[in-house]
């Protein structure tokens, strides 16, 4: 058997008193992309943010492998070079970084921890200008700070042209819909579609269907109160439209 | 009561009366024989008592002997690509013919500040020998670089320049300070009368060693219709006090006033401003910024005063702080006397680390940590160095700021 792009095993995690993630178990293959859908406040972002490894959280049971690594041992930057990307639900607006520094700071920084070398301008404006052009991104956006002053749409535009750069084996994308119109909902879909690869593996969390009429998933899970209470195909996304998350409550009790 | 018992002099206060009595300033060896150095009692050295800090001051510098010397070397501690330099080194003034239309330069006896009940100042006025004198008639493109350095063995050394921006001319002007290795005590002068519809920026960096003592007071007129931008930067010295004192004098006329306080383990560092709206329809902008690591204390005491008939008056002072570390002390002094009925005038403070979330969304990126904190203090200092429009200057300037970043600077 393939090594499964992300593997999370019994993983429990909490901040300060509160346990929020209460055993998750999930296995995504290499190219295969899981949707995980559950209502506001189940610990969806807090699963994203353990993954990525923001501090906060205190990890108390469980691991979580990486294409056969230990993930959790890593620090924040080291996960992102093994090709762990995580689009966030709100991303962080950084005045006085310009964006365009800080993509190449980027795509540097994981390139030296690969053992590459650094990428020659021209290259770098070649890759973001195509990469941006089908996101609809005018490299006037890139000039300002990053995610400063940006629209939701921009934002979360700006989310996906980093993956597009980053190329990462392992995407996350949080709430990704969250904040879109009907026609950016369509450009970042796209975009997002376009990633998909054989060796690429996605997570998507959403609580609506809808993304998922764009980005079609392989797997659909059921999030409730910190864990997975049932899996499916992309039908159970319509089920959960149709009944609500009330049903799968029971299951998770 | 304490002011009638004799203030206890120490080493520092003894050079200076016996250096102050050797060049016949007797008045100012007189009023620090009774009053002694300042302390925090006294209101405008509140965080940075001179009495405690100053513990020692080298013999004044023989001018003569070290400016050779430094001619010879043709040292420049700061180069600007296609700035026209003019060095004072150990207080003499050295320039060649070459400036460039429209700056004419010379000297002057004496120093160039006006009076003003500060004791460094009193010491810059009885102890400076010579000024030098700028005259900037028009628009000048070229950086003006006044390279003020101290060469040698340990050495006071009192300089100063005086600088006359004509009517509708504009320039900007770069001061550094610097110095050789050792446990110098600078104490630099500047007067600038910023003209009539001018526009000027006055750039003053202290870029001495660790070793060193700096002292700066930059006193500043503004007519009507000028502009003028300040920008102080510490990069330098374990001991260091900036002034800044500014007047308006004349209608519509603007002043940034900006600076970026840099201090690391070890290092007291303090930027002191005084701005005057002295007439109606000024505006002025004060904007710095404090980063302190290691065991240090970052000094900002900021002083706006609007004078009964500067109607309109618009002034707003912020200050920004970051603490790289726990040891650190970042200290900040706003203070708005106000005595016109029709005017804005505000000041803020903040004070804070490098912000969590915005460390982690880099990290998550795969920037490294130390890479992602020198984004974040870079991103944090862009809003004092981006308004500097000369490119080879604001280039410069980034790089004092990566050098310190770096552990590099002084
Ligand atoms: N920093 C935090 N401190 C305390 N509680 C938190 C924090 N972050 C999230 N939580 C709590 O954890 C739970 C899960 O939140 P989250 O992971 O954001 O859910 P979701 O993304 O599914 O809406 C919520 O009850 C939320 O209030
Ligand atoms: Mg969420």
């Amino acid at each position: 058997m393939t090594t499964p792009i992300l593997e999370i095993r019994n993983l429990h995690a909490r901040i300060e008193d509160r346990e929020i993630l209460k055993g998750v178990n999930l296995i995504i293959p290499p190219g295969e992309v899981h949707a995980v859908m559950g209502r506001n406040g189940s610990g969806k972002s807090t699963l994203s943010y353990v993954l990525a490894g923001k501090e906060d959280y205190e990890i108390t049971e469980g691991e979580v492998l990486l294409d056969g690594e230990n993930l959790l041992e890593m620090e924040p930057a080291e996960r992102a070079a093994a090709g762990l990307f995580l689009a966030f639900q709100y991303p962080i607006e950084i005045p006085g970084v310009a964006t365009m520094t800080f993509l190449k700071a980027a795509m540097n920084a994981q390139r030296k921890a690969r053992g590459e070398g650094e990428l020659s301008t021209p290259d770098f404006m070649r890759a973001v200008k195509t990469a941006g052009t089908d996101l609809h991104i005018d490299t006037d956006m890139l000039k300002r700070p990053l995610n400063v002053g940006f629209s939701g749409g921009e934002k979360k535009r700006a989310e996906v042209l980093q993956m597009a750069l980053l190329q990462p084996k392992m995407c996350i994308l949080d709430e990704t819909d969250s904040g879109l119109d009907i026609d950016a909902l369509q450009v970042v879909s796209k975009g997002v579609n376009a990633l998909r690869n054989a060796g690429r593996s996605m997570l998507v969390i959403t609580h609506y269907q809808r993304l998922l009429n764009h980005i079609i998933p392989d797997v659909v899970h059921v999030f409730s109160d910190g864990k997975i209470v049932e899996s499916g195909d992309k039908s159970l996304a319509l089920q959960l439209e149709a009944k609500g998350y009330a049903d799968f409550d029971n299951a998770a009790a | 009561m304490a002011f009638s018992v004799p203030v206890r002099l120490g080493a520092a206060e003894n050079t200076l009366i016996e250096q102050l009595n050797s060049a016949g300033a007797a008045a100012t060896a007189e009023r620090i024989s009774v009053a002694g150095l300042p302390t925090r009692r006294v209101e405008s050295y509140h965080y940075t008592d001179l009495k405690t800090l100053l513990r020692s001051v080298p013999p004044l510098a023989d001018q003569n002997d070290t400016l050779d010397a430094f001619l010879k070397s043709g040292a420049t501690p700061f180069h600007v690509e296609g700035a026209h330099q003019i060095t004072i080194a150990n207080g003499a003034v050295a320039y060649d013919d070459n400036a460039p239309a429209g700056v004419i330069v010379g000297k002057a006896e004496g120093n160039a500040l006006s009076t003003r009940d500060d004791v460094l100042v009193h010491l810059n006025t009885a102890l400076a020998k010579e000024s030098l004198t700028l005259t900037i008639e028009n628009t000048i493109e070229q950086v003006i670089q006044i390279d003020r350095r101290i060469e040698g063995e340990a050495a006071h050394v009192l300089d100063s320049a005086k600088i006359f921006v004509a009517d509708n001319a504009s320039v900007t002007i770069l001061e550094t300070l610097s110095s050789s290795d050792a446990a110098h005590v600078g104490n630099h002068a500047t007067y600038l009368a910023v003209g009539r519809n001018t526009v000027v920026t006055h750039i003053v960096i202290d870029l001495s060693p660790r070793a060193a003592t700096q002292f700066s007071t930059s006193e500043y007129t503004i007519a009507d219709g000028a502009k003028l931008r300040t920008v102080t930067i510490h990069a330098g010295a374990a001991l260091s006090r900036s002034q800044i004192f500014a007047r308006f004098t004349g209608e519509g006329a603007h002043g940034d006033f900006t600076g970026l306080n840099l201090v690391e383990d070890g290092q007291h560092n303090d930027i002191t401003i005084d701005i005057r709206h002295g007439v109606a329809n000024t505006t002025s902008q004060e904007l710095y910024k404090q980063i302190a690591r290691g065991r240090s204390k970052a000094v900002f005491q900021g002083k706006i005063v609007v004078e009964r008939d500067a109607q309109k008056t618009d002034a707003k002072m912020m200050m920004q702080g970051l603490m790289l570390s726990n040891e650190a002390e970042i200290l900040s002094k706003p203070e708005l006397e106000i005595y016109a009925d029709d005017v804005v005038c505000g000041h803020g403070s903040t004070c804070g680390e490098l912000d969590e979330d915005s460390m982690f969304y880099l990290m998550s990126r795969g920037i490294p940590k130390a890479e992602a904190e020198t984004m974040l203090v870079r991103g944090f200092i862009e809003e004092v160095l981006d308004p500097v429009e000369n490119e080879a200057l604001a280039e410069a300037l980034h790089g004092v700021v990566d050098r310190w970043l770096l552990g590099k600077a002084g």
